[in-house]
């Protein structure tokens, strides 16, 4: 491997794992607004009321 | 609560635009302006990662420390959501420091890894914070697992000061500091172009770490949101 290699080596393999776990928060932060939206929906709320 | 979403929303979406717009200044000034090291050569062009990365990490564990103090002086949610949302980031930037420094070291030193002090050290304080986060999913009364967690957090911080003394205190293969030293300033000790590229690149990680940051607190309130509808219903 040359210097160059190195370097981008690095560069690609710490904005590639910063971009994944952006894009994983925001998956994760999707699916628990939609569980939300879901808890607060009418159905779910008598649901939530019954218990 | 609808107005203060929609404006850290917007906020959120600012500090995105500033942390891509000083990445791409960061590229351009860490791999084309900044000269190459007159010893290392091009390989040295790292240094413009592993600093900030590093610097990045040593402050996302001290919000944690700042958190779990808070926290267990307050018993206050928000600041148990703030430091386990610091130690996730945190997690990942001290990772990404070892990756880069091993990639750094393969060149400089010829070995991807050796047991010197400061880098077994830095291994250490990630297997501390990757401890906090297991022990944060696996505790299920979550009292007690922000207790604990509280707890773990600010003896893992205590680590930081030796990470950076390590290199005095005994002989190592790292380096000596180049910028936080207390003999010297900075600009007497690097190089000017080579501190302005390093400059913009930590601005760079900062941005990015709040943008992280401030999206993995929402998360954490969206958390504690569904908890709360699913034990007394919706408001």
């Amino acid at each position: 491997m040359k210097a160059w290699d190195f370097v981008f080596l690095a560069y690609g393999i710490v904005w590639s794992a910063l971009v994944f776990y952006l894009t994983v928060l925001r998956r994760r932060c999707r699916k628990i607004e939609a569980e939300l939206v879901r808890l607060q929906s009418p159905g779910d709320k008598k649901k939530n009321e019954q218990k | 609560m609808a107005s203060t979403t929609k404006k850290s929303g917007r906020g959120r979406s600012i500090l995105g635009g500033l942390a891509f717009f000083f990445i791409l200044m960061g590229l351009y000034f860490a791999l084309i302006q900044a000269p190459p090291d007159a010893y290392q050569g091009e390989v040295q062009r790292i240094m413009y990662l592993h600093i900030p990365s590093i610097l990045t990490a040593y402050l996302s564990f001290f919000i944690v420390f700042i958190g779990s103090a808070l926290f267990l002086w307050k018993r206050e949610r928000r600041d148990d959501i703030l430091a386990y949302a610091a130690a996730e980031i945190g997690v990942l930037f001290t990772g990404l420091t070892i990756v880069e420094g091993s990639i750094w070291g393969k060149p400089a030193w010829g070995v991807w890894w050796t047991w010197d002090a400061r880098l077994t050290l830095t291994a250490i304080l990630l297997l501390i914070f990757v401890g906090y986060l297991m022990l944060r999913s696996l505790i299920e009364d979550e009292d007690q697992s922000a207790v604990c967690g509280a707890v773990l957090g600010i003896i893992g911080f205590l680590d930081i000061p030796l990470i950076h003394m390590s290199v005095y205190w005994w002989r190592t293969l790292h380096q000596p500091p180049s910028i936080l030293r207390p003999d010297k300033l900075p600009w007497e000790n690097v190089h000017p172009a080579m501190l302005i590229a390093l400059s913009i690149n930590f601005i760079a990680f900062l941005l990015v770490y709040f943008y992280l940051l401030s999206s993995r607190i929402r998360l954490g309130e969206l958390q504690e949101e569904v908890k709360k509808t699913r034990l007394y219903g919706a408001a």
